[in-house]
């Protein structure tokens, strides 16, 4: 915002010239097609490694040493 | 110099509060124009999921009759905004991004839209969001209903995600302000991407009651905004106390920047790394520059790293249970299948398959998580990280290794600072910092629980000495 522009009344001109630009957007609608989301891994392969993630992250928690003590985060109000 | 006229659609919450009590406009025609402009350009960045144009005005036709009465209701009074289509909004479809849920009716407001309207902000419109907002892991930015999330900046690169809407819209002067949700980098990436000023709130202080969960032990809302003042002032009127989210901290927040500690009493940690070789080449100009900033302002930068965890590992398993029980009936219904991407549906399909043991692992090694980032912030009283490491990606590039894959490799400095923030639930403030190739980047600064007020100093001052937040898109 300028500080040229306070204080002026906003006229409906005003408010027409700013939303010109806007009026063209009716020709940009069908611009946005969505790119294919198919897998080149297709459905199984991305289920086996969606599966072999899951595996993996429990490995990954597997080596942390946890005192028998420590309990779940289900409370965690500072 | 942009026209008088443009300058309306990129001015901040205080600017245009003031243009209202001053009568230059009145709050029909200012929703008005917000809410047309939102209508008609928002499809150009498949941005938008529902205009309400109607609707506001109604709600500003109020506005200024209470202006007229002077009941004064504080800054957000007569602004426009919109939400991300994970809020619910009575009587109008809230479809969560995905097809299966594209007829979803509420019959009821998300607490912060009834928070909002109490200070006579105006509901413009709701924003494109990855669908289910991408808790199975996607591959690709196509992953929503509305279509992949194109960036103001370069509508052949992606928005981020998973509110990619939200920061789309505040970017190209759709809306003064939106909301958006993250779980884990929804706020804080999309606004990386699109160069906007957003606040991921401390988990709990602000009410999810309306929101469609993921994680109930990871979602938060947060603003998407023109500049860190403006993200104060929302903070300020949607947190508070919720019994009807049962993660309420039941804490308020007072957006008081007259009482924070200045800058150059904060010790402020970070990885030199991170901003140098485990950054984008093209990015790392820009970068130090923006940590030179900090310098300049007085800030004590520390070199530190974040303590040593499987933090992708520990955040996808708690993810991968939650939204597995969240989601059971859609996925055991088959109708996950109607996702848009492969990915997703495959992640959550497997999401079933983890098991107790692993869920209850995870968050014990969060709980060690949390306590040892508490002792970091002993050390540090902020951590600041690039927001991402690179520029948005393109839009029909696979987005393996950023949401889809999680690595169990041990991430040196604050590469997983993402993770490491929503597992402890810390606030952090995304700051626009520069360009590479023409594209925003943005730096995160990261505080211990309810230290928003202290991040919002940290970004008032690095605003004050920029002005990459003030930045418009070209051809907006």
């Amino acid at each position: 915002m300028t500080g040229s522009s306070r204080g002026a009344k906003f006229t409906r001109r005003k408010w027409a010239a700013a939303l010109a630009p806007a009026v063209l957007s009716s020709a940009l609608r069908a611009q946005n097609p969505a790119p294919s989301a198919d897998s080149p891994a297709g459905p199984g392969e991305e289920l086996r490694i969606a599966r072999e993630r899951i595996r993996n992250n429990a490995d990954a928690l597997a080596k942390v040493k946890l005192p028998m003590a420590t309990e779940p985060a289900f409370w965690f109000k500072v | 110099m942009a026209a008088p006229d443009n300058d309306v659609f990129f001015a901040t919450i205080k600017q245009l509060n003031q243009r209202l009590l001053a009568r230059e406009f009145s709050a029909v025609e200012l929703a008005r124009a917000f809410a047309l402009r939102l209508e008609q350009l928002g499809p150009r960045y498949n941005a938008l999921a529902l205009p309400l144009v109607k609707d506001a005005i109604r709600q500003a036709k109020a506005v200024d009759g209470d202006l007229k009465r002077g009941r004064l209701r504080g800054p957000l009074q007569g602004i426009p905004y919109a939400v991300k289509d994970l809020l619910s909004y009575a009587g109008q479809p809230t479809t969560w991004g995905a097809k299966p849920y594209a007829g979803q009716v509420f019959d009821f407001n998300a607490t912060v839209i009834d928070k909002l309207a109490g200070v006579g902000a105006i509901l413009a419109g709701k924003l494109s969001m990855v669908e289910l907002a991408g808790g199975g892991g996607y591959r690709y930015a196509s992953a929503s209903l509305f279509g992949p999330g194109l960036n103001p900046w370069d509508r052949g690169r992606w928005s981020g995600g998973s509110s990619s809407g939200s920061a789309a819209a505040v970017a190209a002067g759709l809306v003064p302000f939106a909301l958006g949700s993250e779980t884990s980098g929804s706020i804080v990436t999309p606004a990386s991407f699109c160069g906007v000023t957003a606040l991921r709130p401390t988990y709990g202080l602000v009410s999810r009651h309306g929101a469609m969960a993921l994680s109930w032990t990871l979602d938060k809302l947060g603003p998407f905004a023109r500049s860190a003042e403006d993200c104060g002032l929302i903070l300020e009127a949607i947190a508070g106390k919720d019994g009807k989210d049962p993660g309420s901290a039941g804490k308020s927040f007072y957006y008081t920047p007259q009482y924070a500690r200045p800058v150059s009493e904060l010790r402020i940690g970070y990885s030199p790394g991170d901003f140098s070789e485990r950054a984008d080449a093209a990015a790392r100009d820009a970068f130090a520059a923006a940590i030179q900033v900090l310098k300049d302002a007085g800030a004590q930068l520390q070199e530190t790293s974040l303590p040593e965890f499987p933090y992708g590992a520990t955040l996808s398993t708690i993810l991968s249970a939650e939204q597995g029980a969240v989601f059971e009936p859609l996925i055991t219904s088959g109708q996950v299948d109607q996702l848009a991407d492969q990915a997703q549906i495959a992640g959550l399909k497997a999401s079933l398959d983890t098991s107790a043991k692993d869920y209850l692992k995870a968050m014990r090694v969060r709980r060690l998580i949390q306590t040892e980032i508490g002792h970091l912030f002993g050390r540090v009283d902020a951590l600041v990280a690039p927001g991402r490491s690179a520029p948005a990606p393109k839009i029909d590039q696979p987005l393996s290794g950023r949401t889809a894959a999680v690595s169990a490799a041990p991430q040196p400095g604050m590469s997983a600072i993402v993770q490491a923030g929503n597992l402890a639930g810390l606030p952090a403030l995304v700051l626009p910092c520069g360009f590479a190739s023409g594209l925003p980047l943005a730096l995160q600064v990261v505080g211990a629980p309810f230290s928003e007020n202290t991040l919002l100093a940290v970004g008032n001052e690095f605003q004050t000495r920029t002005g990459w937040h003030q930045k418009r898109p070209p051809g907006v």
